[in-house]
């Protein structure tokens, strides 16, 4: 378990980036239950099992790395975690409610409402500042202008980008725009951060900064799931969940007993 | 409001696309109102041809045509005795004998008022028409030729030795004949009637009192070199010219108007009119009225502004027909054309955002969030293509104006009228009925409504392009969204 960090950046506020509580006591909440979970797509005539029969629980707080090689599953099942798509088979419970009983409404609120995205492209709406790119997250919630305005200058100050809230992407650097999309994604406080190969795009150094910044995020209720095969990032997680060809191979850290091998 | 900066930013970015999208729904909307602007240009210019016909602001106008074939033993045997006795002596009036005119050599001088197409019906009719229902007001008019003869008596007579409406023959070499067609007005009711102050060119309308006065078509007036000041005799009372009308379109006009009054009395036609003018009290009553008039007054014809219209034939007809056939199949390709372009255009614009539409949907926004999005940034584009339509739109209608050439109306004499030795009354009430053909300049009027509604179907089209374009983001999964690559 690497030791908790701070990470080593310009913040304005420490609101937003806290310094990780350690976790590793067991007998907190589960965030999520996979029970069974399989994922199959159609493509091309045949069929693509993405994910196989997975069971999993991701307890609340957790800093999580799933890795694994490319096409193993990883990012399908992060999409399965954050309500982006459905299982074929199987559930998977957040907070103890069945996902795939939920309608495609009550997804979205819980997208918006309790899990932020972070994605390996950034991801960022190219016509939109970089505070409006966080408010783009914080519109559909029904806050008022002048909240949203206030809410993402604070975000953006938390992570370094005070000075370059009115920048549009094409203006900011990689690492630039990847913080924008992690303040876009903690805009509504959500539970779980879901991040998929978050420094797959940036150089190693900048890479490093993004990593701790993330990982930093985790603690308290907050669980940070992160999607990557770079193995450094890996040995940065409180744990390490292993996929191979849609099945978690195995997986070692503070939940290790209650991750199934399959 | 940050949906809407949303909007903008995205019709910014992609801005080629979006000039190309409101050009699209700009031509086909362009199309719309150049095409009606001229189609109401036409009815303008049809308007004008007939407006000297159908009286400014008249609906109908009554008159009572001869049955030539009731009018055998005694004539108008359907009439009563007076009325009968009435119009046998209006109508005989037009014939006289040179042989009674004088003995052969001595010089003679006769005026006469004769109408050739139309009975005359008493003025308390004009009344009846003015109290039924619907009717908003009625005038009535009297149009006759007056008949100046002067001349020697012929020594040798011709036999059966009489001219006039009927007979075969002109007059002899040495008896001159001069016509003049004199409209009666009633100045009481100066908004309806065979001349309106509205027409006057020149000088003014008739006052109330009981000066004899005359006003002159215009065309009449330079013709015979009399103008405001001069003065005209009518059965040899002298009426100075007090205004001169302008020379409708069409050509269909008196040469002279005085008062009804005046004329009935110089005419011997006290308390008759021929002509009663009407305005209904809206346009959707007026074939119900017609109707009405028709039952109530005896051998009542009603002609209707829509009648005089069927009867105008020329290049107006022919524009007027092509306007109607291919100007709606134009507009109908054209907005077709444009919506499809803009519903194509949103298309490939949704198809090419499949990530971001995606993302949305990942930082959970609803279905409805990203279809109103799409839908609202289409309506946007709409009310730009409207602009551009509009802009357009009034440039074609502009150039339509200044360069269209002009086009003629003939409008042809009213069927059945019956024979006119002499120019007889016009349809309404009027002077000259021989075909006559007019150069009306085309124009295109656009008016706030067509705008409006040229707007309205520019957004209507972004509302379309926003559909499909709704229809194709509502159907993507966000993980395949996200998985699309850009």
């Amino acid at each position: 378990m690497p030791p908790a960090y701070v990470p080593p950046m310009p913040c304005d506020t420490s609101t937003e980036v806290k310094s990780d509580v350690n976790s590793s006591e067991h007998h907190r909440p589960s965030v999520y239950e996979l029970r069974g979970v399989s994922k199959t797509y159609s493509l091309g005539g045949g069929q693509v099992h993405a994910v196989k029969a997975v069971d999993v629980t991701i307890d609340e707080g957790d800093a999580v790395a799933i890795v694994g090689p490319s096409g193993s599953g990883k990012t399908t099942l992060l999409q399965l975690l954050g309500g982006l798509d459905r299982p074929t088979a199987g559930s998977v419970l957040f907070e103890g409610k069945d996902m795939a009983a939920m309608r495609d409404g009550e997804l979205s609120e819980l997208r918006l409402n309790r899990v932020g995205f972070v994605f390996q492209q950034f991801n960022l709406i190219p016509t939109l500042t970089a505070a409006e790119n966080v408010e783009a997250a914080l519109a559909p919630a029904g806050k008022r202008a002048s909240e949203r305005r206030e809410t993402a200058h604070r975000l953006l100050g938390s992570v370094g980008l005070g000075a370059r809230v009115d920048h549009l992407p094409s203006k900011l650097s990689g690492g630039e725009q990847q913080r924008v999309a992690i303040a876009r994604a903690l805009a509504n406080e959500p539970h779980v951060l879901l991040a998929d190969e978050p420094t797959g795009n940036l150089d190693t150094e900048t890479g490093a900064e993004i990593l701790e910044l993330l990982m930093s995020l985790s603690g308290q209720r907050r669980t940070v799931i992160v999607v990557t095969h770079d193995a450094e990032i890996a040995a940065r997680a409180h744990r390490i969940i292993r996929m191979r060809d849609g099945r978690i191979q195995d997986s070692e850290g503070a939940a290790v007993a209650d991750a199934a091998v399959a | 409001m940050f949906y809407v900066t949303y909007m903008l930013a995205e019709l910014r970015r992609r801005l080629g696309r979006t000039i190309l999208t409101a050009l699209g729904l700009g031509i086909g909307v362009a199309l719309v109102v150049t095409v009606t602007a001229l189609s109401n240009g036409l009815d303008r210019a049809q308007a004008q041809v007939l407006e000297p016909l159908t009286g400014v602001g008249t609906d109908m106008s009554v008159t009572r045509p001869i049955d030539f074939s009731s009018t055998g033993d005694g004539g108008f045997p359907q009439l009563p005795e007076d009325e009968r006795r009435q119009l046998q002596q209006e109508n005989g009036g037009g014939r006289f004998g040179l042989r009674n005119l004088g003995n052969p050599g001595e010089k003679f001088s006769r005026d006469n008022f004769v109408s050739t197409a139309q009975l005359s019906f008493a003025a308390s009719r004009v009344k009846e028409i003015d109290a039924l229902d619907g009717v908003q007001a009625a005038a009535g008019g009297l149009t006759l030729n007056s008949l100046h003869v002067e001349g020697t008596v012929p020594e040798d007579q011709p036999q059966p030795g009489q001219f006039g409406p009927g007979s075969g023959g002109g007059p002899p070499d040495n008896i001159d004949v001069t016509s003049i067609s004199v409209s009666g007005v009633d100045q009481t009711v100066k908004e309806l009637g065979a001349i309106t102050p509205g027409q006057i060119a020149r000088g003014r309308y008739f006052g109330s009192g009981d000066a004899r006065q005359a006003i002159l078509n215009e065309s009449y007036g330079s013709r015979e070199g009399l103008g405001i000041g001069d003065t005209i005799e009518l059965a040899g009372e002298t009426f100075s010219v007090i205004g001169i009308a302008e020379t409708p379109l069409g050509g269909q006009s008196s040469d002279a108007y005085v008062k009804l009054s005046q004329l009935q009395e110089l005419s011997d036609r006290k308390g008759r009119v021929n002509t009663v003018y009407v305005r209904a009290e809206s346009a959707d009553d007026v074939a119900s009225v017609a109707a009405l008039i028709e039952k109530t007054i005896d051998g009542a014809s009603v002609t209707t502004a829509s009648d005089l219209a069927e009867r105008v034939s020329g290049t107006l007809v022919d524009a007027k027909n092509l306007a109607g056939k291919l100007g709606t199949a134009l507009m109908a390709v054209g907005l077709l054309a444009a919506f499809l372009i803009a519903s194509l255009l949103t298309l490939s614009s949704v198809t090419k955002r499949i990530r971001e539409l995606g993302t949305l949907k990942a930082l959970g926004w609803s279905q409805r969030l990203v279809v109103r999005q799409v839908t609202g940034e289409s309506l946007l584009q709409g009310l730009l293509g409207g602009a551009v339509g509009v802009l357009l739109g009034l440039a074609g209608a502009a150039a339509i104006t200044a360069f269209a050439p002009s086009l003629q109306a003939t409008v042809s004499s009213a069927a059945g009228q019956g024979p006119s030795f002499f120019p007889g009354p016009g349809p309404f009430g009027q002077g000259a009925v021989e075909e006559t053909a007019s150069e009306v300049a085309l124009g295109a009027p656009v008016s706030l409504a067509l705008v409006l509604a040229a707007v309205g179907l520019a957004l209507f089209g972004g509302l379309v392009a926003g559909a499909v374009g709704s229809l194709r983001a509502s159907r993507l999964r966000p993980a395949d969204a996200l998985r699309h690559i850009d």
